[in-house]
């Protein structure tokens, strides 16, 4: 195997994106600064990069099982805004883990920023996890941007799960997602994103179930601390006989603000659409309870926060 | 061991008029509970018996007098504090969350988290399905399967006074008196103080002192037979049936 260096900042970046304390078992890349730092491919995961060298293209054999491929991103550089666009072609009856990340450290004034444009498209009876996390940290004082792209094309009967989570020190993130599902694929997306201090945060869904049996559930956990922002829009177009529901909730505090806009569009009869979406502080019920078990109000918040982002 | 003088709680009432004028929803009650003791409290629908319980664990301010807890003046004590003091109070509507599990509740509660001695606990309190332990204390759970959670994380607490709080509500029948006999073998075993209020006879009967309130004042507190003659009047209550000749009128 290669000797890869990993400073300490690397590794407490990859430990928050990817879970990472060592270089993963498995295939993976490793992005830092805009450049390939690590590459493992395995006998049923090949990595390329592009022509272009702007990304990587990850293809999953077909038929593999209980596989995981890590493709995290570091970046430390300051004055960088690293772009990547990565394409997923994952085979037919493949079952495979994707965890993706990205983790910003920044020591200047100068901006960082990443974006990762993912497509994936997914093969007949195909099952996917795809995990992605953002964060970023650093004594900096340099705007942190994440603008991470999922474009997600099920086929017939594959079935994604994606957890997207932005964990902190983002100060401006815009993301998107869009989807489209072919007849009996299934689709579970749960994001989780919290803002403080002046951050902001969009986040555009729009998922087509374009044909009979498609299922897709969206689930979108907020907390808005401090005087951040966080935008939510999500739209559900029916063209067959299907089933999609949005969940949205947001716990606003301090002085955070919101804006959640389930949205659903029904263009074949047999389509069943619904939504639930709820912004408003930390129930009173809840703090009282916890409190009553012993914990302080400040506990019984951080407790209410970690079961509700977990 | 609890001792409460001349407590009043207050809300204003706006009423049809625009004076602002204050209704007492506990109206000067005093009374001393003794350690080891039983006591089931009942009473019309709005007579203040969770308004009650609220004050003692600190939910809800007092408006004027003093709450006596071993000795000490905790009046002015957090919940958190009388938690910790050792009052518990279970919700006669539990909180619902969203991610928190029936093992974390227990966790908090105790500070164990190791599987084992959580299964003790739940085993405890009658329920035999481990599965439960990761349950979501959320909108999803049965009124029956959330009172047996919030009963458990009361009992978990081994609090030195235990405030139950309708505990009954959604509890089926056969469930009823092994409760009883739960909260009967906690008070032997660990001496807890228990104060039920419910309207169920059960309760009534397993108390060593029944108490009955109305419009926020203790009017009865002694023995069963005693309270029984008050049990059955009918002017206590505060249900009325509309008679044919009463228009509905919308205020709106």
């Amino acid at each position: 195997m290669k000797r890869i260096m990993l400073n300490a900042l690397d590794k407490s970046l990859l430990k928050a994106v990817a879970d990472l304390e060592e270089l993963p078992q498995g295939a993976y890349n490793i992005r830092k600064n805009g450049r390939l730092l690590a590459r493992e491919t395995s006998a049923n995961i090949d990595i390329e990069t592009t022509g272009e060298g702007t990304g990587i293209i990850v293809k999953i054999k077909p038929g593999s099982r209980n596989e995981s491929v890590h493709i995290p991103v570091v970046l430390s550089q300051a004055g960088l805004f690293d772009v990547v666009y990565n394409t997923f072609l994952i085979g037919e009856y493949a079952d495979v883990t994707i965890i993706a990340g990205c983790g910003i450290h920044c020591g200047t004034a100068a901006p960082e920023g990443h974006a990762g444009i993912h497509e994936f498209r997914v093969g007949k009876g195909a099952k996917v996890k795809y995990v992605e996390k953002h964060f970023a940290t650093g004594p900096g004082k340099g705007r942190r941007t994440l603008n991470p792209t999922t474009r997600v094309f099920l086929a017939e009967g594959s079935h994604v799960e994606m957890e997207l989570t932005q964990i902190g020190g983002v100060d401006e993130a815009n993301r998107t997602n869009e989807s489209t599902l072919a007849a009996g694929s299934l689709l579970l997306i749960t994001e989780r994103v919290m803002t403080d201090g002046n951050q902001e945060a969009v986040s555009k869904n729009a998922i087509i179930l374009a044909e009979d049996n498609s299922r897709a559930n969206m689930i979108s956990r907020s907390v808005i601390k401090g005087n951040s922002k966080q935008n939510f829009y999500a739209t559900i177009e029916a063209r067959a006989r299907c089933f999609g529901h949005i969940e949205c909730d947001a716990i606003i505090m301090d002085n955070g603000i919101n804006e959640t806009t389930p949205s659903l569009k029904a263009l074949h009869p047999d389509a069943e659409l619904s939504h639930e979406a709820s912004i408003g502080k930390i129930a009173g019920d809840q703090l009282m309870k916890l409190m009553s078990l012993g914990l302080t109000y400040d506990e019984a918040v951080n407790r209410i926060i970690k079961g509700f982002l977990k | 061991m609890l001792e409460l003088r001349d407590l009043y709680f207050s809300v204003t009432d706006t009423g049809t008029s625009n004076k602002t004028s204050y209704r007492n929803i506990i109206d000067g009650i005093n009374f001393a509970f003794e350690e080891g003791k039983f006591y089931t409290i009942t009473g019309p629908n709005g007579s203040g018996k969770t308004t009650l319980a609220k004050l003692i664990m600190g939910i809800n301010p007092v408006t004027s007098g003093t709450i006596i807890y071993g000795g000490r003046d905790i009046t002015s004590f957090s919940i958190t504090e009388r938690a910790r003091a050792g009052i518990a109070y279970s919700f006669q509507h539990p909180a619902r969350f969203k991610g928190i599990t029936f093992r974390d509740l227990l966790s908090i509660a105790t500070g164990i988290e190791e599987e084992g001695r959580l299964i003790e606990i739940i085993r405890q309190v009658g329920i035999c399905s481990f599965s439960f332990l990761d349950k979501a204390v959320d909108a999803k759970l049965s009124g029956g399967e959330i009172k047996k959670i919030e009963l458990a994380t009361t009992i978990a607490l081994k609090p030195k006074l235990a405030i139950y709080d309708e505990p009954d509500t959604g509890i089926d029948l056969w469930t009823i008196h092994p409760m009883v006999d739960l909260l009967k073998k906690e008070l032997n075993e660990h001496n807890t103080t228990t104060i039920v209020i419910s309207h169920n006879r059960a309760f009534l009967e397993a108390a060593d002192i029944v108490m009955i309130i109305d419009k926020g004042r203790f009017i009865y507190a002694g023995d069963l037979s005693g309270s029984l003659p008050l049990l059955t009047d009918l002017s206590i209550c505060s249900y009325r049936t509309c008679g044919e000749e009463d228009n509905v009128k919308c205020f709106r």
